[in-house]
């Protein structure tokens, strides 16, 4: 490949500013939310969909390599592109194109910021339910290239599950536009769900069309602190067969709990294996506030030692400030962390947090714990400095053992970070041979010539 | 190399500067306050972008820092909303100031700062104009200030370069010394023995010069006996207040306050009687990032605006710690005076989104800056220093 001639071809087809070569800002698109780096031969900032498919019609014929980017804040290093090549960053295409009020979507180009999206909606008195805690950092193309979840996905679902209809410029620039506004639509094969979750390695999405349901009008708020991780997870199913679909379950563990006193001084129980945050929500106060008694109910009946209810947004706030705090506590304890996210089924969280500890105290390393306990999705965090050799090959070797225990418990290696490179060793075990081959097969039929995002998600065969 | 100086002094205070940027876990977080970055969806102006520059530069990705590298360092705000944000707590403006010392140990300062260096060597002040020039913004008072040629006061107030050369600033010194004289304080100003309060030269890269002209100051302060120097500039407030002790290496035993804080306590002592026939209004406050997010003052303000009748305060979403610069920080208008301008434009918007008619500061350069954005951008909102404010609404 003839570096330059690459970017002058690319400068004369969507304009010399979009396209940066300086090593300067090339670093600045070497990295993502992880540790990984490598500096990509160029970063291109396109403005359109005609830029997009420019860009990889040249992509195609040079034989270059192309990683999609929406605002880097992904935690499996699906955005860094190793090799070099292209880096091709939406985040200017960031409007919002439509907002119909009548049939609840919202149509936005893909590098618009998630939080900017909910605030947009919500000024119609409508709702983007996906909260993934990154929500003021990635945008809706990052978060549908990898199925990004939230604690609210317990009873609203993950992103995929709002994706009604996408454009995706395909590896030979040919623009492809996917479902619609329909809400039933069993017309062909589901192409959305295809390339959700795909990370940029089918095609380069760059508009959605998102379903919004109707912003809830009544939130409530409950902490439950419990001496036995048991009796928290069991809690989870009691809440459920009590008729109550809570908004978000979040779970702490007694080292998260222990780590976030120690940082941040929030006055914490310290002799409690489990804290549940559980909140409520919905059209109608009187009902939601039911909920949550019922909810508070449960938790005491489980085994829960102390509930409570926040009776003002004030006291809403100081029940989440707790659930909030987790990560600047990690980033005070240690230069560097490795957050893991791995599900299992509900009723293997006791196991899986037992595990996990035992392999925290085998290696000497501190791992702290705190998840989505309504859909066993875990965040076990490794805590370590990643300049001293030997604690970083422990780190590796943790690694491969947490996933060992999700597998071993039915569950899986990732809930809602995605696989980029950091779990591609690991896909052959979770999935199979055969499951590998037919997504290899879709991957050659729709990028023959491999130039999309290449060394993600699938490991070689 | 001298030893360098740290012009701000936060915690997490068991960190050094140097390794600092070993903390930033590239989350991304400060992405979504930083003022640049917003405007300009480009990672390359994201705080995060300039960490990952020191470390390649410090790691050796970076061989040869160059003028190019040096301008990433430079055509920041250094507003510190980004060290707000940081869930690792990585003090980005404080890495930043360090490094442009840095590229000037390394010849890489860029022209506009090399000029503003000179001219404070040469002329004590930033403007290049004779400081004997300290006192002019007093020869259009009616009264001379009782403060011009004083041995002795308790208060000193230290104009700062900018009030005291740049006639559009003016009324911010006369203002605030109109209501020091009403309040019979016994305050004195340095005229010509009042230099640059060393910032400017302290982030380019010129520690010694700095420590030079501190260490002057301090000792024209102490020649009048003062107990307190008061200051309208919140950059200057800053700097006495954070810096001038650790970078001189000792306790300066002098209490620093900004006029804000000075005038708060005034009005809560009955000092400053306030006419009670002020037309109604309503006045959104801009808090100046130095006064602010760097300093803590807060609140000082917005007891001002409590005393004042039939003043009405609505705040603009992004306040207090969650201020969004003026775009007039960091010397950023001196490289791309668009950029600056387009930040300030922001923010003018987010003050006449509050339905107010004036936005208060309590910095001239916030001021001048919001100023020309109201005006650039037909935007009917006056911007005002407080202190003339203040005047206004004293009997």
């Amino acid at each position: 490949m003839s570096d330059q001639a690459l970017i002058q071809d690319l400068q004369e087809a969507i304009g010399v500013e979009k396209v940066l070569t300086s090593l300067e800002d090339r670093i600045a698109y070497s990295y993502d939310g992880t540790f990984e780096q490598d500096l990509p031969d160029v970063a291109i900032l396109p403005e359109s969909n005609e830029d997009v498919a420019a860009i990889l019609r040249l992509a195609q014929e040079y034989d270059v390599p192309v990683v999609p980017r929406g605002m880097a804040s992904g935690l499996a290093a699906a955005s860094v592109p190793f090799g070099g090549g292209i880096v091709l960053s939406l985040t200017k295409m960031n409007r919002i194109l439509e907002i119909d009020e009548e049939n609840h979507t919202v149509r936005v180009e893909a590098g618009a910021i998630t939080a900017d999206v909910e605030a947009a909606v919500e000024e119609f008195g409508l709702f983007y339910p996906p909260d993934p805690s990154s929500n003021e950092q990635s945008t809706i193309g990052g978060n549908i290239a990898c199925n990004a979840g939230g604690p609210r996905c317990l009873k609203y679902g993950v992103t995929g599950d709002y994706v009604m209809g996408l454009t995706v410029v395909l590896a030979d620039g040919q623009v492809l536009r996917t479902g619609g506004k329909a809400i039933k639509n069993v017309v062909g094969y589901d192409l959305n769900a295809l390339f959700v979750g795909s990370e940029g390695t089918l095609g380069v999405i760059t508009e959605a069309l998102l379903r919004l349901t109707t912003k809830p009008r009544a939130v409530r708020t409950a902490r439950a602190e419990f001496p036995a991780l048991e009796d928290a997870s069991r809690t989870v199913n009691a809440i459920l067969d009590a008729g109550v679909v809570p908004a978000t379950l979040e779970m702490m563990d007694e080292t998260a709990i222990t780590c976030i006193e120690e940082a941040m001084g929030l006055g914490l129980p310290l002799d409690v294996e489990a804290m549940l945050i559980i909140e409520t929500d919905g059209s109608d106060e009187e009902t939601v506030l039911r909920e949550i008694e019922t909810v508070a109910r449960v938790c005491r009946e489980s085994g829960a030692r102390e509930v409570i209810i926040a009776k003002s947004e004030g006291e809403r706030e100081q029940l989440w400030r707790a659930r909030r705090s987790v990560s600047p506590s990690l980033a005070r304890k240690a230069p560097n962390k490795l957050g893991e996210d791995i599900t299992v089924p509900r009723s293997a969280i006791p196991e899986a947090v037992r595990r996990i500890k035992a392999i925290s105290a085998d290696y000497g390393l501190p791992i702290v714990i705190f998840g989505h306990a309504g859909d066993g999705n875990l965040h076990p965090n490794i805590l370590f400095d990643k300049r001293n050799e030997e604690e970083w090959k422990k780190v590796q070797q943790i690694v491969g053992e947490i996933f060992q225990v999700a597998l071993d418990l039915e569950g899986t290696l990732s809930g809602e970070h995605g696989v980029g490179t950091l779990k591609r060793p690991y896909m052959e075990q979770a999935l199979g041979r055969l499951s590998l081959d037919v997504q290899r097969r879709i991957k050659g039929a729709l990028d023959p010539h491999g130039i999309l995002n290449p060394g993600k998600v699938l490991p070689g065969p | 190399m001298s030893e360098p100086i740290e012009p701000s002094t936060y915690p997490p205070a068991e960190r050094t500067a140097e390794d600092e940027y070993l903390h930033c876990i590239r989350c991304g977080l400060c992405l979504s306050v930083c003022p640049l970055y917003r405007l300009t969806l480009n990672e390359t102006d994201s705080p995060r972008a300039r960490v990952a520059l020191l470390r390649a530069v410090r790691e050796g990705m970076i061989e040869e820092p160059s003028d190019d590298t040096a301008a990433r360092f430079f055509s920041c705000l250094l507003c510190g909303a980004c060290t707000f944000a940081c869930p690792s707590g990585v003090t980005v403006d404080r890495i930043l100031e360090l490094t442009r010392g840095e590229m000037s140990d390394l010849g890489l300062l860029p022209e506009p700062l090399v000029a503003l260096s000179q001219r404070i060597a040469e002329g004590h002040n930033i403007s290049g104009e004779p400081n004997e020039n300290r006192l002019m913004w007093a020869d259009n008072l009616p009264d001379r200030p009782r403060g011009i040629g004083k041995e002795e006061a308790e208060v000193v107030y230290f104009v700062g370069c900018v009030s005291a050369m740049f006639p559009r600033s003016y009324s911010v010194a006369q203002s605030f010394v109109e209501l020091l004289e009403k309040a019979d304080v016994d305050y004195g100003l340095l005229g010509e023995q009042e230099w640059c309060c060393g910032y400017p030269q302290a982030i380019s890269g010129e520690p010694d010069q700095a420590r030079g002209t501190m260490r002057h100051n301090l000792e024209a302060v102490r020649a009048m006996k003062a107990r307190t120097v008061v200051t309208t500039c919140p950059s200057c407030y800053h700097f006495w207040k954070h810096t001038y002790p650790v970078a001189l290496g000792e306790e300066i035993d002098l209490e620093v306050l900004h006029a804000t804080e000075f005038v708060a306590d005034l009005l809560d002592a009955d000092r400053l009687p306030l006419r009670k026939d002020m037309r109604e209004q309503v006045v959104t406050y801009h808090d100046p990032c130095d006064l602010g997010r760097k300093a803590g003052v807060f609140d000082a303000p917005r007891r001002i605006l409590d005393h004042i009748p039939n003043v009405t305060l609505v705040e603009m979403p992004e306040n207090r710690e969650g201020s969004h610069c003026c775009g007039g920080g960091g010397n950023l208008e001196s490289f791309d005076p668009a950029l600056s301008e387009a930040i300030a434009a922001r923010r003018i918007r987010q003050a006449a989104e509050t339905g107010a008619k004036t936005v208060l500061s309590a910095c001239q350069q916030c001021e001048r800056t919001l100023f020309s954005a109201a005006r650039s951008e037909r935007i009917r909102i006056r911007a005002k220093d407080i202190m003339e404010l203040v005047l206004e609404a004293t009997a």
